[in-house]
């Protein structure tokens, strides 16, 4: 029970994970809410946040079992 | 359909320049090709203060980032008159001075090729989670954002 979240970049640094495993949270502005309030530094940065695999624009409701990414600016090529 | 064959995108470390050459000659058979587009990223060694970048460590969110690969392969053959194309990125160290972009098009005259591939190297830029972690030359480092 609950929803993965995947941790990378900049924000796997601030949170010294890259995988957590929480309780199920209603949508994502709740785990926003959740996460900035267990690693405050996620406040000073630019994150998008996808939900299975999709880039969400806004807030989003969240399944058991659901995987969300937390996504800092990407930096590829 | 040679267009569906789909091979592996990311690659560990750099990609080798013999590899380039042997993927331009692959394509000698399709004797309807006019033309072939090619990009190549290459780590540069920025300086930021007194550092120099030594290397990029690249890291991705894999499972999205091929879902992405493939779209944007939808996406280009949907929307230029390509033949073929190709997509390799690099993951983990790559030194500067090497590459660590791969983007070939191939189509029947020079404009779809070069359209093409440039549409395939900002949309990967822009939207395939992927992070650089730059190496400084004393060890230390700092994340990067694409400009």
């Amino acid at each position: 029970m609950g929803i993965n979240v995947l941790l990378f970049g900049q924000v796997a640094d601030i949170t010294g994970k890259d995988i957590l495993k929480i309780p199920v949270v209603k949508n994502t502005n709740e785990l926003n809410q959740l996460l900035e309030k267990t690693y405050p530094a996620l406040k000073s940065i630019k994150y998008s946040i996808a939900v299975n695999k999709k880039v969400i624009q806004e807030n989003t409701a969240l399944h058991n079992e659901d995987t969300v990414a937390i996504l800092p600016p990407f930096s590829g090529g | 359909m040679e267009q569906k064959k789909i091979h592996k995108v990311f690659i560990d470390g750099p990609i080798n320049p013999g590899f380039i050459g042997e993927a331009i000659a692959k394509h000698s058979d399709k004797k309807n090709i006019g033309a072939h587009s090619i990009f190549l990223g290459q780590v540069r060694n920025d300086r930021i203060g007194e550092n120099e970048v030594a290397a990029i460590e690249y890291t991705a969110y894999r499972e999205m980032a091929e879902e992405l690969f493939i779209e944007i392969r939808e996406d280009a053959f949907k929307n230029f008159p390509i033949i073929c194309m190709h997509i390799y990125h690099s993951l983990g160290r790559v030194n500067a001075g090497e590459i660590s972009l791969f983007v070939f098009t191939s189509a029947i005259h020079r404009k779809d090729a070069i359209d093409a591939c440039e549409a395939i190297v900002e949309r990967i830029k822009k939207e395939v989670p992927v992070w650089g972690k730059e190496i400084f030359t004393n060890e230390n480092s700092q994340w990067k954002i694409n400009t």
